[in-house]
């Protein structure tokens, strides 16, 4: 379990994971930038900073932390962790896009992988589940789930939030990459998400608001939720498209692949972020 | 008290609560049925029985999540409602993941035509034969109905279970080989014609051919409890020993029984004669008693006896 906790060293390799996933992306001319972007300050916390319990050489430790993707398209923040912390290898990641190969989502083949994703709304509920699990084994292992913000409006998503609610789950944590885009639309704060977090709060849940691209943020607060005695909903603010300067806010880039010049552009912007 | 005294809901349960009693794993959830044989598993185990509410995209969900954490999860509701209305859930995150979670539709056919087509289950069986990883048992007595209990705890990954209501006579005895899931319950060798049936059928299949026995007609009589992996090799080497093929099956037209026996048919190469007696393919925006919707859709033992001596060839007395 990597547990670095030098902010800089951990900006350092967010950087690092985005240029991989946009070169991969140029590669293979497929992926979904905007969204991965959004997210890999996220999956830099947990698999760096000691958000999740894991082990690399022990993929199926019974007692590791249980962690899905649930915006699972956003899966090439993901593959570059995998690899860099050696639950998958690089000749496994290069497949990426070919046919057979690595896919748009994850899967359980996936050493490392805890779900098959590909269909929103399921994963909260899934790892509620988990969360039970332990429970009633009376193990210290957490469920984790990231969801799109998008996402939200599924109806399974409130039948889960309430029941992790009703059965205090404090061992489950939901994070919400709220990037403020969806596939078509801008997000703003409309009611649903004014009162998304009181409400959440009503049904028995600990709510925190986070600047979903600052990783000691987040770390403070995964700490939070480890004591919590209650569920506990994390609404990452984030930027679609977070690190590339024409990327960022923009719909386009929930899914276009970079011409030659454009990558060249945000391979400059993301190297001179790095310190 | 004997197994055919013993209503088949109390026969599954029983069972499945003799099982969750041994094993600390076994987790029964509901979307908020009551099941009489449950409230005393209930009342002993209360970390072992979750009532989830009225929310079954929910329960398949927490299911799956359990059951990848090493629980053997049984779930159970009024039929539409635990298939229907989470076939999603069912698809990615009990399928495709090949998890040992076992579905009960309560409920199987007819038995709830009081109210309507939201709980008249006739597509069901089609609906689930579409989940590549998904095993399909549907019992039509007490005994089969218990080994069903048993064969889903045993099982390793995804199952579903039609559970019908009453009682019903005794077609099984717990000696007998399960494995195949299907028994000849009579001997189709030199009989006239075959009946195939499954679950609440297989009665009306027993029946119709003692009817046909008072009109000099032989009907052999095949059971299949086990609709998916369905025994393909023994249906054709009946097939083989009979001189034609009669379905019946509580279900739609299409996708139940009448589809499955079919399609071994069409593949293999001895042609016989064949039709399949099913309920139309169409929803009963109607309500009535199960036996009203049979004689409606020449599922009541005359009207099936009368196609069958058509399909023979015999007059209709």
């Amino acid at each position: 379990m990597k547990n670095i906790n030098n902010p800089a060293e951990l900006e350092r390799i967010a950087g690092k994971i985005r240029l991989k996933a946009l070169e991969m992306t140029v590669a293979k001319k497929k992926g979904h930038l905007g969204g991965t972007f959004s997210c890999v300050d996220i999956l830099v916390a947990l698999y760096y900073g000691g958000g999740l319990g894991i082990d690399p050489s022990r993929p199926q430790w019974p007692d590791r932390d249980r962690f899905i993707l649930s915006k699972g398209h956003a899966c090439l923040g993901l593959y570059p962790i995998l690899v860099d912390l050696g639950f998958m290898s690089q000749e496994r990641f290069d497949t990426y896009g070919d046919n057979g190969g690595l896919g748009g989502q994850l899967d359980t083949g996936i050493p490392g992988v805890e779900w098959n994703t590909g269909s929103l709304g399921h994963a909260l509920g899934v790892c509620a589940g988990m969360a039970l699990a332990a429970k009633m084994d009376r193990k210290n292992y957490r469920a984790y789930t990231l969801l799109g913000d998008a996402e939200c409006a599924e109806g399974s998503i409130w039948e889960a939030i309430t029941f992790a609610g009703e059965k205090k789950l404090n061992n489950l944590v939901a994070l919400v990459d709220r990037n403020r885009l969806s596939v078509t639309e801008v997000l703003d704060d409309d009611s649903f998400f004014r009162s998304f977090p009181d409400a959440v709060r009503s049904l028995g849940w600990d709510c925190y608001d986070v600047d979903g691209h600052s990783i000691p943020a987040l770390l403070e607060t995964f700490q939070k939720a480890k004591t919590s005695e209650k569920p506990v909903l994390i609404i990452c603010q984030t930027i679609k498209g977070k690190g590339v300067s024409f990327m960022e806010n923009t719909i386009k880039w929930h899914h276009s692949v970079p011409t030659a010049a454009e990558l060249e552009k945000a391979r400059a912007e993301l190297v001179k972020e790095r310190p | 008290m004997s197994l055919a005294d013993k209503d088949i809901r109390d026969a599954f349960f029983d069972e499945l609560c003799r099982i969750g009693s041994r094993d600390p794993n076994v987790v029964i959830i509901t979307n908020d049925m009551d099941v009489f044989s449950l409230r005393k598993f209930k009342q002993d185990y209360p970390r072992q029985f979750i009532n989830i509410g009225v929310a079954e995209q929910n329960m398949i969900n927490v299911a799956a999540g359990l059951a990848a954490c090493g629980k053997r999860v049984f779930v159970f509701g009024i039929l539409s409602f635990v298939t229907f209305r989470c076939y999603e859930q069912i698809k990615v995150n009990i399928c495709s993941m090949r998890l040992p979670v076992t579905i009960i539709g309560m409920g199987a056919g007819l038995s709830f035509g009081f109210d309507g087509p939201t709980h008249h289950a006739m597509q069901d069986i089609g609906l689930m034969r579409l989940l590549p990883e998904m095993e399909i048992l549907n019992p039509g007595d007490s005994a089969s109905a218990a080994q069903c209990a048993r064969l889903a705890y045993e099982g390793k990954g995804p199952m579903y279970i039609r559970i019908d209501k009453g009682t019903f006579p005794e077609f099984y005895n717990s000696g007998d080989n399960f494995s195949s899931g299907l028994k000849v319950l009579r001997d189709v060798a030199n009989s006239d014609v075959t009946i195939v049936a499954s679950g609440f059928m297989t009665r009306q299949a027993v029946a119709v051919a003692d009817a046909l026995e008072s009109q000099n007609v032989r009907a052999g009589v095949i059971d299949i409890f086990r609709l998916k992996p369905v025994d393909g090799s023994a249906l054709r080497d009946l097939a083989d020993r009979s001189r034609s093929f009669v379905v019946l099956d509580e279900n739609a037209a299409s996708g139940g029984l009448g589809t499955i026996i079919s399609e071994i048919l069409a593949r293999h190469s001895k042609k016989i004669p064949f039709i399949s007696l099913t309920l139309p393919d169409k929803q009963f925006l109607e309500y009535g008693a199960r036996e009203w919707f049979l004689n409606r859709s020449g599922l009541d033992a005359p009207a099936i006896v009368e196609a069958v001596l058509a399909l023979v060839g015999r007059k209709v007395p």
